[in-house]
C-alpha cells in the first residue's frame, strides 16, 4: 500500500542519515558526499513536521562536507550555498550569514560584502523574531566591514597626511564609510546581548570624529544597563575609555571597583591596586589589600609574580609602619584555614623555588609575615635562598624574624 | 588567566526557553556560529576573521580497527541488568489496543506471579504449609470420600487462569466467577504478606527499574579514573575501576603505558558494601586522592605519587539517602564535595568532616521531579557549584546563604531549547581555571564564570544518549584541549576539541574568545569490536555481543607524549566490569590525503583487526591475542548458563513398555533422599559437589527405620517427622499390613544393596560435569574460536592446522549425550540389558544425525565434519574422542 511505502521511505531515509551521520563523524567526508546525494531525494517527500526538514540536513552536511572535502573548491561552495539559500524562506537569512561568514574567514571580504548587501535587501513578508533578529546581525556585520574600510582608508589618509598631502576624494570615501558603520551598528548595540567587536568599532568611529559624549554613553549603557548579561568587557571598555579621556583618578577607581565587584579575579586588579596603593586615603588604601587578597584567592593567580609582589609591598609597608596591621588580620581571619594549605605547602614551595625564584620570594615574605618564621613555606624558601648565596632571601629572613610578633597579632 | 579582549557576538534574553526542537540528528554540522575579527596585527591591509566553530583542529586517527580488552575479566559472572522485555507488558492483542496511546505498560502480573512461584515460601509460608493438603492439584477425580469434603480441587481454578492468561487484553473480559469467588475468599488472609503492601512495594521497584531504563543517572561522572604517572617518571599510572559480580570491589590496578598498554603487577583491591556509582580522582600536591560514591556510602583514598606505598583509605562517610555527586577538590588536599538526591549539599574535608552548605529540595530554576543533584568545585576553591536539572549556581561555602550566582540556566540566557535539561556539569579547571562545561541532551556549554549565564561556546553534540561522562586533556599553551564525552547505554565516546588561544605564544598569546576547533569525532565503542571478532557459536555470539554491549559506565583518558611522538590513550569502562582502551595517534598537520586508508577499510564485516596488515606486522599480534585471552578468559569466568549445555532430554514413553520402567516405581529411600538434598542444594544455590561423598556414606534413614519397628509409635512418628517422611509412614501405617511393610523393608532393603554399586551413577554425574568444563576449555583453545575456514593466523603453536584433531585435547568424550548413555545409568533406570545397546544406537542417531560407522578411519572423519565453523558438535564427531565410549 502507499502507507507502507511511505512508511519504508521515511525509514530508509533515515538509516540513510544515520550512515551520513557516521560517516561525518570518523571524517570520511568522500563517503558522506556519496550517501548526501542519495539523500537529496528525501527533499521530493518533504512532508515532515519536524524542527529540521531534509532542507535543513542537506544544507547542514554539505557545508560540513564542503568544508573538509579535499577536493572542494570555493567556486563549488558558493554554488552550493546559493542553491540552498533558495531551499527555505524561513532560512534564507541564517544561509546568507553562515555564508558569508564562511567567506570572512577564507578571507575574502568583498564577496562578503557583497552577500550581506544582497541578504539585507531581501523582503519576504513578514518577517518571524528570529528573522528580525538575523537581519539585524546581517545589518552589523555589514557595519563592520564598512568601519574595516574605513579604518584602512583612515590608515590611508594618516600616511599620506605625514607626507604633508591629502586627498579629498579618500576622505570622502571615509567619512561615507563611517556614516554606513555608523548607522548599522548603532542599531544592534542597541539590542541586549554581548557585542565586544561592534561596540569597540563604534566608539572607535565615534572618538575618531570627536563624539565623546555619544562614545561615553554607549559605554555606559553597555556596562550599566541591566538587561545586558554581566559582561567584563563592558566594564574594561568604559576604563579604558575614560583612562584615554584622562578622567580624574576617581572616576577610573569607580569604574574599576565596578568591575572588581562583578570578576574580583580580573587581570586589571593589578592596576586597580596599584592605583589604590598609591592613594592617600586610607579607605582606598584598605580597599586595595582587599581587591589583591581578592584576587589571590583564584586558582589561575596562584601562581602571577606580579600579584604576590604586590601584596608583599603592601603588606611589607604596613608591618613596617605597624600601622593597621587590624586590616591584615581582617582578610586573614577568612582565609587562614585554607591559604596554607593553597599557597604555602612544601610541596608547592619545592616547586616554587625550582620554577619561579623571584614568585617563591614574594610568597615567602608573605607567608612569612602570615604565618609566622616557623611556616613550611617560608622556611623551606629562605634556607634554599640563603645556601644559594642569595642577598635578598638573607634581608627576607632577617625581616620575618624581626618582626615575628606580628604574626601573633595577625593570626591572634 | 586573561579575559578575552572580545567575545564572539550573541544575543542576550531571559525567560523561559522558546526555541521549540528536541532531537535533531545533525543540528550541530555546517554551522560556524558567529565569527570575530581578530588577528595578529591590527595594522593589516585586510582583517582576519575567525569562526566560533570549523575552524581547523589537530589530526588524530586511531591506531586500531577496535578498542582492546585491558584487564582479563575476572571470576564471578556478571549479572546483566533488566531489559525492557523483562519489566513491559507485551503481547500482539495488547500492543494493538494501546497504539493510540502513548506510554509503556508495565507487566505487573507478571512479576507478581514470579515472586510467587520464585519465593513460595516467603508468599505463602505458614498458611501454604497448613493447607497444601486440602488443596488437590491432580487430574483425577477425587475419590476417597474423607477427603472429599475437606479438600479442594484445583485443576480447574487453574484453568481457568490459564484462560484468562490467553484472553489477556481483551476488552470484554470476564473473570470466571470461580476465581472471583476463590480470590475473594482467600486474598485476606492467605498471603505472608499483606497483598496490598506487596504491591505497593513491586510496583514501586517496577517503576524504579523502569526510569533506570530509560535513563540511569546514577552513573553521571563515570566510575572510572586515571591517576597520571608523575612528569618525568615511568610511564606507569593507575587506573582506579570498581569490579566484581555487584561492582562492589574497587581495584588501583597499575598500567604501563606501550603501545599497547598493560596492567603491572596484581592490582590493590578493596570490597565496599554497596555497588560504586562514581570514582572521582584529582592530584593535589603531588598526591591524587580518589573519591568514591556509592548509593549509601562515600569513601575518600590517598594514592601517593611515589607509587610504591598502597593507596590508603582516609575517610567514609554515610548517608541517610543516596548521594548523587562526590567531587575531589582540584585546589586543596583532602577537600571533597558531597551531593544527595534530597537537595543537600556538603563540602567535606578529611580534617574538620563535613560542612552543610545548602539544603533545598526544591529545585533552582523552575520545577523539576528530578531528585539528581551535582556538585562541583569552582575557581574559587572556597565557591562550590551546586546543579540540578534546571541550571547551576555558584555559593561561597563561607556565607552560603547570602553569597551565590547564576552561573547556568536552562533558558533563554544560554539559549536552550525547550525540555533541555542538564546531564553533567565539570569544572575545566585544569585547561582553564574559569572555564566550566555542562552538557544536557542536546548539547555542550563551555562556561566562563566571570562572564555566568552566556555561554562562551555551544555546540548541539547530536548524540543519540546524553552524555553522562566528560574528561578533558588540557592542551599545551597554544594547543587545543581536547574533550572526551561519554553516553552510558549507546557506549557513545565523542571526541571534541576547543582552545581559547588561537595566536600562538610566539606572537604575544593574546587570549580569545573560545572556539571549537576540527570536527567532533567519534571513537571506538566496546561493541565496535564485535564485528571484528571471530565468529561464535550462536550462543556464545550472544553471550558476548550481551557482555560487550552492556551499558559503559566509565571513561578516562591520557595523553603521551615522547618527542614529537604523541598519542592519547582512551580508556572505557563497561557496566560489566569491563575495561577496554584505545590509542589515537596525532597526525601533524599535513595536506589533506586522497582517500585516506581508513574509509576503505571500515567496510563493516572485514576485520583489519584480525587480518594481517602488511604495515605493521608486529601490531596485530598484540591486540589480537589480547582479544584471545580476553575471550578466553571469558568463557571460563562465566560459565554459560547449562541449558545451554545441558543434553537434550527425550521422553521415555515411547522407548519403553510399562514394565520396562516399573522397576522404578517407587523411589527408594536414597533417591528420596538425594532428592531431597538436590532441592536443599538448589534452594540455597549452591553446588553438586558434595553429593558423590554423601552419596557413598550408609544413609543413616534406612537404619533407623530398621528398628523403627520396635519404637512406640509416637517416636518412630516423630523420627519420620524429622526426616521429612512423615507422610509416608502414616500411609504405611494407615492403609499396608504388617506383611506388606515386612515385604516392603526387604524390597527396600535389596534396592539399598544396588544403590551400593551407584557410586557408579554419582561418578558418571560428576564426568558429564568435568565433561562440561572441559568442552568449554576445548573451544577457547580450540579452532572453534577462530574459524577454521581462515588461516589460523593467531598463534601457530597452539591451534594446530584445521582438519586434524587438536592434539592438546584430554577430554575422552565429548558427546553431549555421554550421561544418557552410560550404561551404568541405564541400568539404573532399570533398562535390561539388550534393550540398551538399542537406546544407545537410537540415541546417538538422534544426537548426530546420519549414522556412523563403527570405526571410521581419520581420513574419512574430517570429511564426514560439518564443513564449516558452526559448532562445537563438529569436533564432537571426530573418533579420537568417541573411542572410550566405543570400548566401554
Amino acid at each position: 500500500s502507499s502507507n507502507e511505502h511511505k512508511l519504508n521511505f521515511k525509514k530508509s531515509k533515515e538509516a540513510c542519515l544515520s550512515y551520513i551521520q557516521d560517516a561525518l563523524l570518523q571524517k570520511q567526508w568522500k563517503r558522506a558526499a556519496e550517501f548526501l546525494a542519495c539523500y537529496v531525494e528525501a527533499l521530493e517527500k518533504d512532508y515532515s513536521r519536524e524542527p529540521i526538514g531534509p532542507s535543513e540536513m542537506i544544507w547542514r552536511i554539505g557545508t560540513e562536507i564542503l568544508w573538509h572535502h579535499s577536493q572542494s573548491s570555493m567556486k563549488e561552495f558558493n554554488c552550493f550555498m546559493e542553491q540552498m539559500k533558495t531551499l527555505g524562506v524561513k532560512r534564507y537569512l541564517k544561509v546568507c550569514l553562515e555564508h558569508v561568514f564562511h567567506l570572512l574567514c577564507n578571507g575574502q571580504i568583498d564577496e562578503a560584502y557583497q552577500n550581506l548587501s544582497l541578504a539585507e535587501s531581501w523582503r519576504f513578508g513578514e518577517q518571524t523574531a528570529i528573522q528580525d533578529k538575523e537581519m539585524k546581525l546581517v545589518q552589523a556585520y555589514r557595519g563592520l566591514l564598512d568601519y574595516c574600510s574605513w579604518s584602512k582608508q583612515k590608515n590611508i589618509l594618516l600616511e599620506q597626511g605625514e607626507d604633508g598631502f591629502s586627498d579629498l576624494a579618500v576622505e570622502q570615501e571615509m567619512h561615507g564609510y563611517f556614516r554606513k558603520a555608523a548607522v548599522n551598528l548603532k542599531e544592534i548595540i542597541k539590542m541586549p546581548g554581548v557585542w565586544d567587536i561592534f561596540v569597540k568599532c563604534y566608539v572607535d568611529l565615534l572618538e575618531f570624529y570627536g563624539d565623546h559624549k555619544e562614545a561615553r554613553q554607549v559605554l555606559n549603557e553597555y556596562a550599566y544597563n541591566s538587561k545586558f548579561p554581566a559582561n567584563p568587557n563592558a566594564h574594561v571598555y568604559l576604563y579604558q575609555f575614560l583612562k584615554r579621556q584622562r578622567e580624574p583618578k576617581k572616576s577610573l577607581i569607580s569604574a574599576l571597583k565596578i568591575l572588581h565587584d562583578i570578576v574580583p579575579s580580573h587581570e586589571l586588579m593589578i592596576d586597580f591596586n596599584t592605583m589604590l596603593q598609591k592613594s592617600k586615603k586610607r579607605k582606598k588604601r584598605r580597599l586595595g589589600l582587599e581587591v589583591i587578597f581578592a584576587a589571590l584567592d583564584y586558582a589561575g593567580w596562584k601562581e602571577n609574580a606580579k600579584a604576590w609582589s604586590c601584596l608583599a609591598r603592601q603588606m611589607k609597608q604596613i608591618v613596617t609602619s605597624e600601622k593597621h596591621l587590624d586590616w591584615i588580620k581582617q582578610e586573614w581571619s577568612s582565609r587562614k584555614d585554607w591559604w596554607p594549605a593553597f599557597h604555602f605547602s612544601r610541596y608547592l614551595a619545592k616547586r616554587n623555588w625550582q620554577e619561579n625564584e623571584n614568585l617563591s620570594y614574594e610568597k615567602a615574605l608573605v607567608a612569612g609575615i602570615l604565618l609566622g618564621k616557623g611556616c613550611k613555606y617560608f622556611k623551606y624558601v629562605s634556607h634554599q635562598g640563603c645556601k644559594a648565596q642569595l642577598k635578598r632571601f638573607r634581608m627576607l629572613k632577617k625581616f620575618v624574624n624581626k618582626h615575628n610578633p606580628v604574626y601573633l597579632r595577625i593570626s591572634g | 588567566m586573561e579575559f578575552p579582549a572580545a567575545l564572539f557576538p550573541s544575543y542576550f534574553g531571559v525567560g523561559p526557553p522558546q526555541e521549540e526542537g528536541g532531537p535533531a540528528p545533525v543540528a550541530g554540522w555546517g554551522e560556524h556560529g558567529q565569527v570575530l575579527e581578530g588577528g595578529p596585527g591590527r595594522r593589516q591591509v585586510q582583517p582576519a576573521f575567525v569562526p566560533r566553530r570549523g575552524a581547523t583542529g589537530e589530526r588524530w586517527e586511531a591506531a586500531d580497527a577496535a578498542a582492546v580488552p585491558l584487564l582479563l575479566p575476572r571470576a564471578g559472572c556478571w549479572i546483566p541488568s533488566p531489559t525492557p522485555q523483562d519489566i513491559l507488558y507485551h503481547s500482539g492483542l495488547c500492543r494493538k489496543l494501546r497504539a493510540g496511546k502513548s506510554g509503556a505498560t508495565l507487566d505487573f502480573a507478571r512479576q507478581l506471579g514470579h515472586f510467587f512461584v520464585d519465593h513460595p515460601e516467603d508468599a505463602f509460608g505458614s498458611l501454604g504449609r497448613l493447607l497444601h493438603k486440602n488443596f488437590y492439584l491432580g487430574n483425577s477425580k477425587l475419590q476417597v470420600i474423607v477427603s472429599r469434603s475437606s479438600t479442594i480441587r484445583m485443576t480447574a481454578l487453574v484453568e481457568d487462569i490459564d484462560r484468562l492468561e490467553a484472553r489477556r487484553g481483551c476488552p470484554r473480559q470476564h473473570l470466571a466467577s470461580r476465581l472471583r469467588w476463590f480470590s475473594h475468599l482467600c486474598r485476606d488472609w492467605l498471603f505472608e504478606v499483606p497483598l496490598g503492601l506487596l504491591a505497593d512495594c513491586l510496583h514501586e521497584e517496577l517503576m524504579q527499574q523502569w526510569s533506570n531504563l530509560l535513563f540511569d543517572d546514577s552513573l553521571t561522572g563515570g566510575a572510572l579514573a586515571w591517576l597520571p604517572p608523575e612528569d618525568g617518571g615511568t610511564p606507569v599510572g593507575c587506573l582506579v575501576h570498581p569490579g566484581g559480580q555487584a561492582m562492589n570491589h574497587l581495584y588501583f590496578q597499575d598500567v604501563v603505558l606501550e603501545e599497547l598498554p598493560h596492567t603491572r603487577g596484581s592490582p590493590a583491591q578493596f570490597e565496599l558494601s554497596g555497588r560504586i556509582q562514581q570514582v572521582a580522582a584529582a592530584r593535589v600536591d603531588g598526591q591524587d586522592f580518589v573519591g568514591v560514591r556509592s548509593d549509601y556510602h562515600c569513601g575518600v583514598w590517598r594514592v601517593l605519587g611515589k607509587r610504591a606505598a598502597a593507596p590508603t583509605p582516609l575517610q567514609v562517610i554515610r548517608t541517610d539517602v543516596p548521594a548523587s555527586c562526590l567531587t575531589v577538590s582540584p585546589h586543596l588536599p583532602g577537600e571533597l564535595s558531597v551531593c544527595t538526591q534530597s537537595g543537600t549539599v556538603y563540602l567535606w574535608s578529611v580534617e574538620t568532616g563535613l560542612q552543610q552548605l545548602r539544603h533545598d529540595p526544591q529545585t533552582m530554576f523552575f520545577r523539576d521531579h528530578s531528585p539528581w543533584r551535582w556538585c562541583d568545585f569552582t575557581a574559587h576553591p572556597r565557591v562550590l557549584s551546586c546543579a540540578d536539572r534546571t541550571g547551576l549556581q555558584c555559593l561561597d561555602a563561607r556565607a552560603p546563604k547570602r553569597c551565590h550566582f547564576d552561573l547556568f540556566k536552562v533558558g533563554k540566557e544560554a539559549g536552550c531549547q525547550q525540555g533541555e535539561r542538564v546531564v553533567l556539569p565539570m569544572y575545566l579547571g585544569r585547561a582553564h581555571p574559569s572555564q566550566y562545561l555542562v552538557t544536557t541532551q542536546f548539547s555542550v556549554y563551555v562556561l566562563d564564570e566571570r562572564l555566568p549565564l552566556v555561554p562562551v561556546l555551544k555546540w548541539e553534540h547530536m548524540m543519540k544518549a546524553p552524555p553522562l561522562f566528560a574528561h578533558l586533556m588540557p592542551g599545551k599553551p597554544g594547543r587545543s584541549h581536547k574533550m572526551l564525552l561519554g553516553a552510558s547505554r549507546t557506549q557513545e565516546l565523542l571526541l571534541l576539541q576547543y582552545r581559547d588561544i588561537f595566536w600562538g605564544v610566539s606572537s604575544g598569546g593574546s587570549q580569545s574568545a573560545c572556539q571549537l576547533a576540527g570536527t567532533p569525532q567519534k571513537l571506538h565503542s566496546i561493541a565496535g569490536c564485535l564485528q571484528h571478532l571471530p565468529t561464535q557459536l550462536p550462543h556464545r555470539h550472544h553471550l558476548l555481543q550481551q557482555r560487550l554491549t552492556a551499558p559503559a559506565a566509565g571513561l578516562a583518558a591520557t595523553l603521551q607524549e615522547d618527542g614529537l611522538h604523541k598519542s592519547m590513550l582512551i580508556f572505557q569502562l563497561s557496566e560489566a566490569g569491563d575495561v577496554f582502551c584505545q590509542r589515537l595517534t596525532h597526525k601533524a598537520a599535513q595536506p589533506p590525503a586522497p582517500p585516506s586508508r581508513d574509509e576503505a577499510t571500515t567496510a563493516p564485516g572485514s576485520s583489519p583487526l584480525f587480518e594481517a596488515p602488511a604495515s605493521s606486522p608486529k601490531g596485530l599480534g598484540a591486540a589480537a591475542l589480547r582479544y584471545r585471552r580476553w575471550l578466553r578468559a571469558l568463557s571460563r569466568v562465566c560459565k554459560e548458563s547449562p541449558r545451554h549445555t545441558w543434553p537434550p532430554s527425550l521422553s521415555q514413553r515411547r522407548l519403553f513398555t510399562r514394565r520396562d520402567l516399573e522397576g522404578l516405581a517407587g523411589p527408594s529411600s536414597l533417591q528420596r533422599q538425594m532428592r531431597q538434598r538436590l532441592r536443599q542444594i538448589m534452594e540455597k544455590g549452591g553446588r553438586i559437589q558434595h553429593w558423590e561423598p554423601l552419596a557413598l556414606q550408609p544413609s543413616p534413614l534406612p537404619q533407623t527405620l530398621e528398628p523403627a519397628g520396635g519404637l512406640d509409635p509416637l517416636s518412630a512418628r516423630l523420627t519420620a517427622a524429622w526426616a521429612g517422611d512423615w507422610e509416608q509412614w502414616w500411609e504405611e501405617r494407615t492403609s499396608f499390613s504388617v506383611a506388606q511393610r515386612q515385604q516392603a523393608l526387604r524390597e527396600r532393603r535389596r534396592r539399598q544393596k544396588r544403590a551400593r554399586g551407584r557410586r557408579s551413577l554419582s561418578a558418571s554425574f560428576t564426568s558429564s560435569l568435568t565433561y562440561q568444563s572441559e568442552l568449554s576449555e576445548l573451544s577457547d583453545t580450540g579452532p572453534s574460536l577462530f574459524s577454521p575456514g581462515r588461516p589460523p593466523i593467531l598463534s601457530q603453536e597452539r591451534s594446530p592446522p584445521a582438519g586434524s584433531p587438536p592434539v592438546h585435547s584430554p577430554t575422552t568424550s565429548a558427546a553431549p549425550d555421554e550421561a544418557l548413555l552410560s550404561s551404568q545409568s541405564l541400568r539404573c533406570r532399570g533398562i535390561p540389558k539388550e534393550r540398551r545397546k538399542t537406546l544407545r544406537d537410537y540415541l546417538s542417531v538422534w544426537a548426530e544425525g546420519p549414522p556412523e560407522p563403527p570405526e571410521p578411519p581419520a581420513s574419512q572423519v574430517s570429511q564426514l565434519c560439518i564443513p564449516s565453523s558452526q559448532s562445537q558438535l563438529s569436533s564432537a564427531s571426530q573418533p579420537r574422542r568417541k573411542r572410550p565410549r566405543m570400548g566401554f
